[in-house]
């Protein structure tokens, strides 16, 4: 195989200038002939029993072509658990669920009908807050939990508890009763943060030939599949998925949402049947980023050694589990991550309420778990009195250091990024004059997240005319792995220019399985794959040039559209004179190749409910930046933002710089002014862009970016993904800057001007979270126990 | 009623009703589907389409009041296939992400390039004061207008 570095190159994407020009088109741009339009019956009511559902006067409605409903699609579908249904059953959960889906010739006609559907409801009570969920004789969202089909087992759940996941190594308790360490608690709250992506939800669906074709806006063609085959209860293999180009995900798109109504709806009709969210729908029923509450404690030695910490982690799924139910995985590696531990318990429970169901959002569960774990680290830092710089440099997780599941950890890596930013702090002079008489703050922040690997497959055909296609499942929703990474990953391999790779839109009757676009694993994991059918591609080509030149295959490289003899320039063939000869002496060259996570150890009996236990590719993050605070109206400006991110290799960087200035605007958002409020009915307050406040130009500043690469990687070429990982602790940067700045423990976001104000006024009473008890253990069903031993 | 409009320089027809959101008729009459419908509140920016020259939310333009205007799209900008000189520069400053937001950012910095007399950065992220972006965080596509705002400088 050619060197890794030859793959390096800022490689432009094929599909920006359609983009460009307003060519490219997206699921919302699409059409088919004979289409009809749909609309959701939605409920607006937190809580009900379902009495009556009466569509007979709304299907004689002009325009009607099918109304269907919890009769026509049977089947639950989840993550962990099977408890969410594709209509409402028998009972209400959420404000905004679906209840009936209307196809009609217009959409107008299609709302008419909705609205003319009689629904029947008896109110029943609600629980709209985790507190409210976790209060003793809470009523349940769902009574019948138990009789759920469990799809992992592992997760101790009860109640309104949807799945509870727990890490203990070593003995806390002796710990925290050591007389040498100082003990500091915290907790924290966070809201919601919605996408946004700019491209609703869409799909557009047909039944042709008993079987169904969705072409749909998701990130993971192959869960579109699978759960809309559980629910409508058909084979999977009557289910065709094919996504266009994505216009923006961030994780939204990570799981099944409208595909399975229209597929319904299209086989009822006979007719291809679209169904795009409003954005209002978006907004009300966004599979948000969750909202969470954590209490974390540490016992800290005076020279900073963290000899047990403890935490509980409160995130609210919802109505139904959906990813939250994976996610509490994640707060092994979030909380439980950055630095070195001792011994450490860790529960992490995902909570039924009455609320719209939560989802993923680009490093889901990090970036508040990294928030809450900074400002700690903050707060363990005054309270000891060492300097938060010198306390990070000297705790952060290094060679050989534990993980809390008691994964070992490999190379220090945290602890020179540290030395990175400190050589980009001391390059530029501070931008504290533009504070002005504003309040200045700094903060630098650690952070840890992984590459989440799992199955992907990838086929690619060599062309007689020098051209490879690759097929795989693979989505490109706007980062450009699709586009970038993966033609210069395949390139390299073959011996060909980048843009002579072709990539086939994901299709599920032609790709094989992949996970989905997400949790950057597309390079890593697409990649491998793709390099393991490049390494078959190169066999076969290499076998015909060897008989062409009458050269040993291994005397043979290919490098420039060229098979060459090694080291005589100009020799051997073109890549498309043996292709051709291929074809004709012993057929087309392809390959195919796969790859999945190899698994990395973690110490037996330590976690419980995960998916899961230790991770294959860990990444880390240094962030750092400068605010100013209006003391006047609590206004936060962020004056300089800078990262250090290791990236493994860097394939692209200029591509990666691109990922990381929009990540981090993403993550100033959440931080500053993306807020998510929730009435007392269950209803999201805020219902589109004028009361949800996105990031603008004015509000950002140019991200000074250093690649860190070279830490170890079983990803391709030595590559980590690098669109995940940029969001990750943008908001625990601008909290210890802020709380820096104003000398007030920040413990909440976002930080609002109204927030900061009365921070500042002293009028912000202390944050308590009286549910979660502050005695570890009466916050979990079940302890494990894992005693640990020396790595 | 028959509704005379001026689309990328050409008189189309229109049959809709004139109350019609500007930006339904160019997508579901016209397959002009480069607009984008994001918020439908004026408030993203990504249905931006010029009429006269002048930057406009088409979601909230009643087709009825845009005719004898002179509208242009995003869809107008390459002639030929020949991109825009801030096409071609966003283009090579790989600016572009998911690209949905990009027809709208287009067509105001067009407006306001063909106006703006050798802007500044913060001149040029004024102007996108309309106009929001989920996934770039702005500053490459301020770079490559401001790089194009010299550019024109240079050339003119
Ligand atoms: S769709 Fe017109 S401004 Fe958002
Ligand atoms: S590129 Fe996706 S919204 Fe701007």
């Amino acid at each position: 195989m050619p060197e890794p570095s030859t793959a390096v190159k800022n490689f432009p994407r094929r599909d920006a200038r359609d983009k460009l020009r307003g060519h490219t088109r997206y699921t919302v741009d699409r059409g088919r002939p004979g289409m009809l339009h749909a609309t959701l019956l939605r409920a607006n009511t937190p809580s009900a029993r379902i009495v009556r559902i009466d569509a007979s006067e709304a299907r004689k409605m002009p325009g009607v072509r099918a109304i269907v409903s919890a009769v026509d699609a049977p089947g639950r579908h989840g993550i962990g658990i099977a408890d969410h249904p594709l209509f409402a059953t028998g009972r209400i959960r959420y404000d905004g669920e679906p209840i009936a889906a209307v196809a009609a010739e217009t959409l107008a006609q299609a709302r008419a009908a909705a609205a003319a559907i009689v629904v029947e409801l008896e109110p029943l009570p609600a629980v709209i807050s985790m507190a409210d969920a976790l209060a003793p004789d809470a009523p349940l969202v769902h009574p019948d939990w138990r009789s759920y089909e469990v799809l992992l087992e592992g997760g101790a759940r009860a109640g309104n508890v949807a799945w509870e996941a727990t890490v203990v190594r070593g003995d806390v308790d002796a710990a925290f009763a050591r007389s040498d360490v100082a003990i500091v608690e915290s907790v924290y709250r966070v809201g919601r943060q919605n996408h946004v992506s700019f491209e609703p939800r869409a799909v557009i669906a047909s039944y042709e030939d008993g079987r169904f074709h969705i072409e749909t806006s998701t990130q993971v063609p192959w869960s579109v599949r699978n759960a809309t085959a559980r629910l409508l209860n058909v084979p999977p293999s009557q289910i065709r998925v094919t996504v266009p180009a994505v216009g923006g995900g961030f994780g939204l798109k990570f799981d099944c949402a409208l595909e399975p109504f229209a597929a319904l709806l299209a086989r009822a009709a006979e007719r291809p049947v679209r169904l795009v969210n409003s954005r209002q729908e978006e907004m009300l029923t966004c599979l948000c980023r969750e909202n969470a509450e954590i209490r974390i404690r540490s016992a800290v030695t005076k020279e900073g050694e963290i000899v047990g910490r403890e935490a509980v982690v409160l995130m609210d799924c919802g109505a139904y589990g959906g990813e939250q139910i994976f996610l509490t995985t994640m707060t092994a590696h979030t909380l439980g991550g950055n630095y070195r531990l001792g011994a450490v318990r860790l529960a992490s429970r995902a909570i039924y309420t009455n609320t719209a169901p939560n989802g993923a959002f680009r490093a889901c569960n990090g970036v508040y778990n990294t928030f809450a774990l900074e400002r700690h680290t903050d707060e363990i830092c005054a309270a000891i009195g060492i300097d938060p710089l010198a306390f990070r440099r000297h705790a952060v997780l290094g060679d050989g250091d534990l993980g809390s599941t008691g994964q070992v950890f490999e190379s220090d890596v945290l602890g020179p990024m540290l030395d990175r930013m400190a050589e980009l702090r001391t390059a530029k002079p501070s931008k504290r004059p533009m504070a002005g008489p504003r309040l200045y703050g700094r903060a630098t922040t650690v952070g840890t997240w992984f590459v989440f690997v799992g199955p992907s497959a990838a086929t690619i055909n060599l062309n007689a005319d020098g051209s490879a296609t690759l097929v795989t499942s693979g989505v490109e929703i706007g980062s450009g792995s699709m586009m970038q990474a993966l033609p210069q990953i395949v390139s390299n391999a073959l011996g060909l220019r980048p843009e002579d790779v072709i990539v086939r839109a994901a299709d599920t009757d032609a790709g094989g399985y992949d996970v989905g676009v997400g949790g950057g694993r597309t390079t890593v994991s697409l990649g491998a794959a793709s390099m393991a059918a490049c390494v078959e591609v190169r066999r076969k080509l290499l076998e015909v040039a060897s008989e062409m030149l009458e050269v040993a295959p291994g005397d043979l490289v290919l490098a420039d559209g060229r098979v060459e003899i090694i080291g005589i320039k100009g020799s051997g063939a073109t890549i498309v004179e043996v292709a051709e000869r291929a074809q004709r002496v012993v057929g087309p060259i392809s390959g195919s190749g796969s790859f999945t996570g190899p698994g990395v150890v973690a110490m037996p009996g330590c976690a419980t409910g995960h998916f899961i236990d230790a991770i294959d590719i860990p990444v880390f993050a240094v962030h750092e930046c400068e605010v100013a605070v209006d003391p006047e109206t609590g206004h936060v400006e962020v004056l300089s933002y800078a990262v250090v991110q290791d990236v493994g290799r860097a394939l692209n960087p200029r591509a990666i710089y691109g990922q990381i200035q929009g990540g981090v605007v993403q993550g100033l958002g959440y931080a500053l002014h993306e807020e998510i409020s929730i009435g007392a009915k269950g209803r999201i307050d805020q219902t589109g862009f004028e009361t949800y406040r996105t990031p603008l130009a004015q509000d950002v500043v140019p991200v000074e970016i250093s690649l860190y690469e070279g830490a170890p990687s079983i990803g391709p070429l030595g590559t980590k993904g690098a669109g995940e990982v940029p969001i990750l602790n943008v908001a625990a940067a601008i909290a210890c800057a802020v709380s820096n700045a104003t000398g007030r423990p920040v413990q909440e976001l976002p930080l609002t001007p109204p927030h900061v104000l009365a921070l500042l006024l002293g009028n912000k009473p202390s944050l308590e979270l009286p549910h979660i008890s502050a005695s570890w253990r009466d916050n979990v069903f079940a302890e494990p126990s894992c005693v640990a031993r020396a790595p | 009623m028959r509704l005379s409009l001026e689309i990328n320089g050409e008189d189309r027809f229109s049959l809709s009703d004139p109350l019609t959101p500007l930006v339904d008729v160019l997508r579901d009459e016209f397959f002009l589907t480069g607009a984008k419908v994001v918020c439908r509140e004026g408030f993203c920016g990504a249905c931006t389409v010029l009429l006269d020259g002048q930057p406009a939310v088409s979601c909230l333009v009643p087709v009825g009041l845009a005719a004898g205007c002179k509208i242009t799209t995003v869809e107008s900008l390459a002639r030929d296939g020949v991109l825009s000189p801030l096409q071609r520069v966003m283009e090579e400053y790989d600016a572009v992400q998911c690209g949905m937001c990009f027809p709208g950012m287009l067509m105001t910095l067009t407006g306001f390039l063909a106006r703006a007399r050798n802007p500044s950065r913060e001149d040029i992220k004024e102007a996108l004061v309309g106009n929001v972006c989920r996934c770039t965080g702005y500053e490459r596509i301020v770079d490559a207008a401001l790089a194009a705002a010299q550019a024109t400088v240079v050339e003119g």
